[in-house]
């Protein structure tokens, strides 16, 4: 068990700031994602706390202890790459036994937490395989093994189930979430794939440009989002342009009450917050329908051109062209990249007899 | 439904055309350098040993082993070749010794002097064999460069290797630096980084990763490299003339002058298919690696 703590590090790559100023601590046990988009820093935070990169300003302690100046070899650290990064040279069992023979430890102890290390990602019998006769689910599985038997205090996984498919990806990550838990050792894992991020994470931080946007647990990062980058980049979002005239919004269709300043915001709709009815006297019409078998993806055409993304329950029948009315029952407003306020909008109806 | 399922024979049998048109113009594209091949290499090498074991006599032509009994029995032509296969022993060890540690620095250095080092390191390649034996006799050679230099300190002259075997060692390693090390650097190129940084990891230091991790990654790109070196180290040529010692000599300047000083031919092309059968040795062993080299990639 072990926290790790970054303090307000930066890191320059010739004269261009990757990482701008960021502090982060991932108490013990705790699982916390970086995600973000390519070049958003990520992997350059994770490679810091691995030692393979030196922060130019700031500190990188591990319970307490400053590891900033410490090189990999020397740190309580476990990487698992994306490349998997196995030797082809040597045995699944000699992977894993490598740090192990280092430490100088008797042969006998190395055989047991080899076999363990198997057992715990469910390879027990691949140990004299080459690591050129494993599937890529089976290589990352050895990966992780060979971080983990080492037992250090930090686990860091950059990216690991990126190379494999969805279905794998799906199945890893659960493998991984268990082993985790069991083992209670804290991990950062980096990630671009928001459904990975929301799956595993007990936080998720998201980056942008070298800057954190965002601490907060997955359920609060997708429904309360406190930046417009971070509402956009979580999930699919509808953005609407419009106005705040005395604390209304001047929207055709979605029309809101919030103690906002007048000027231009947008509005953030999520596609299940959006219901759809059918209406004959509507102007938004059906543009397409996507069956995903657990919901229906309706595009929808607004009188104003605008298209809006909604989620809705299996047995809808809605047919292109066909007028429908729209309501949503959460919206967040944004003015620029600054959020102004969570709202739940009234009927229009409702908001011309006030 | 069935007449679209069923196989259209003319398209296939254009297809075949076309396959067979195809295989053509390849067999004519490869004829050209297989001729060359066949005229320049194979063909005097089958001329050479057959000059060696057919002699015209009186009573016309006669087989026999006697030429290359005479060179093995002979304790200059033995010593010359002991000497050869010596220098270039000796050139390979000290190739690696040089070229390992500035491929690997070239390989895993991120910094701008790399790129400096990259271009003394290749400098040799465009410096011709015999400007660099000139060069060398300027430098270390009697009363060279390096003894002016001792001279003008008080300090007694060098025991020169010039006329010496360790005068072509140096301008032959100097010479294949350039090579060896761009051959080594393309080896290590096919060691990731993630596979040094996971070595790390695990608690890998320098000596553990050179060891472990990263000489058996490359073990048949330096066997590549090895067999490389010697096959050209040994049919060296210009810098054993200029630079090695009279007596004994290395097999390149032998052979020449037992051609056109001592005059007698056969012997001279007797002494090119020794030297041909040891280098074609190395060659196969070279031919191996590379095969070796695909297998692990596949």
């Amino acid at each position: 068990m072990a926290q790790l703590s970054l303090k307000n590090i930066g890191k320059s790559f010739d004269g261009t700031d990757v990482i701008r100023d960021i502090s982060l601590d991932v108490e013990d046990g705790e699982l916390v994602c970086l995600l973000g988009p390519s070049g958003s820093g990520k992997s350059t935070i994770l490679r810091m706390a691995g030692g393979f990169e030196t922060p130019d300003r700031g500190a990188i302690l591990i319970d307490g202890q400053d590891v900033t100046r410490i090189p990999p070899e020397k740190r309580p650290t476990g990487m698992v790459f994306q490349s998997h990064a196995l030797w082809s040279h040597m045995s699944v069992a000699d992977n894993i036994a490598f740090g192990l023979k280092l430490r100088r430890m008797p042969r006998r102890e190395i055989q047991e937490k080899v076999a363990g290390a198997l057992e715990l990602v469910g390879l027990a019998d691949y140990g004299s395989r080459r690591v050129w006769q494993l599937s890529g689910g089976q290589q990352q599985r050895v990966a992780i093994a060979r971080a983990l038997v080492l037992e250090p205090k930090i686990l860091l996984l950059d990216e690991p189930f990126a190379s494999l498919d969805q279905h794998l990806r799906e199945h890893l990550r659960e493998e991984l979430r268990d082993i985790q838990r069991r083992l209670g050792i804290t991990t950062l894992f980096v990630t671009h794939g928001q459904d990975e991020a929301l799956a595993l994470a007990d936080r998720i931080v998201v980056l942008q440009g070298g800057e954190i946007e965002q601490v907060a647990s997955p359920d609060q990062m997708y429904r309360a989002p406190e930046t417009r980058f971070v509402a956009g980049f979580i999930g699919s979002m509808n953005f609407l342009a419009c106005d705040m005239r005395g604390g209304r919004s001047d929207h055709a269709v979605f029309q809101i009450e919030a103690s906002v300043s007048d000027g231009p915001v947008e509005l953030a709709i999520r596609p299940e917050a959006i219901v759809v009815t059918p209406s004959a006297t509507s102007t938004a019409r059906v543009h397409r329908t996507t069956d995903y078998g657990t919901h229906i993806l309706v595009d929808i055409d607004l009188a104003d051109g605008t298209r809006v993304k909604a989620m809705c329950p299996p047995a809808t029948r809605l047919a292109t062209g066909q007028p429908v009315s729209l309501s949503a029952d959460r919206v967040t407003v944004f003015r620029g990249t600054e959020k102004l306020a969570d709202v739940a909008p009234v009927e229009m109806r409702e908001v011309a007899h006030v | 439904m069935t007449t679209l399922a069923s196989p259209d024979r003319s398209i296939r049998k254009g297809g075949q055309a076309k396959r067979h048109g195809r295989g053509l113009t390849g067999l004519l594209l490869v004829s050209a350098p297989v001729m060359l091949l066949g005229w320049l290499i194979i063909y005097p090498i089958f001329n050479a040993i057959g000059r060696t074991l057919f002699v015209k006599g009186d009573a016309g032509v006669r087989f026999g082993f006697d030429s290359y009994h005479q060179f093995l029995t002979d304790g200059y032509s033995l010593s010359n070749l002991w000497l050869t296969l010596w220098v270039t022993a000796v050139c390979a060890a000290l190739l690696m010794a040089t070229c390992l540690p500035l491929a690997l620095y070239l390989r895993f250095a991120k910094s701008r002097v790399a790129a400096l080092v990259q271009g003394l390191a290749l400098f040799p390649m465009f410096v011709p064999s015999v400007i660099l034996a000139y060069a060398l006799i300027r430098t270390i050679g009697p009363n060279g460069a390096v003894d002016l230099v001792l001279n003008a300190v008080g300090l007694p002259k060098i025991n020169s290797p010039y006329l010496t075997p360790w005068g072509p060692i140096i301008g032959l390693v100097w010479d294949n630096i350039p090579l060896t090390t761009l051959m080594l650097v393309a080896g290590l190129g096919g060691v990731s980084d993630n596979a040094v940084e996971a070595a790390r990891d695990a608690g890998a230091r320098h000596f553990a990763l050179l060891r472990h991790i990263i000489l058996p990654q490359i073990g048949n790109a330096m066997l590549v490299v090895l067999s490389f070196t010697v096959l050209s180290i040994f049919s060296a040529f210009t810098l054993p003339y200029v630079l090695g010692p009279a007596s004994p000599e290395m097999m390149g300047p032998f052979m020449q002058r037992t051609f056109s000083q001592v005059l007698d031919t056969r012997m001279a092309v007797t002494q090119a298919v020794i030297t041909f059968i040891i280098c074609a040795g190395f060659g196969a062993f070279y031919v191996r690696s590379i095969a070796k080299n695909r297998e692990a990639r596949r």
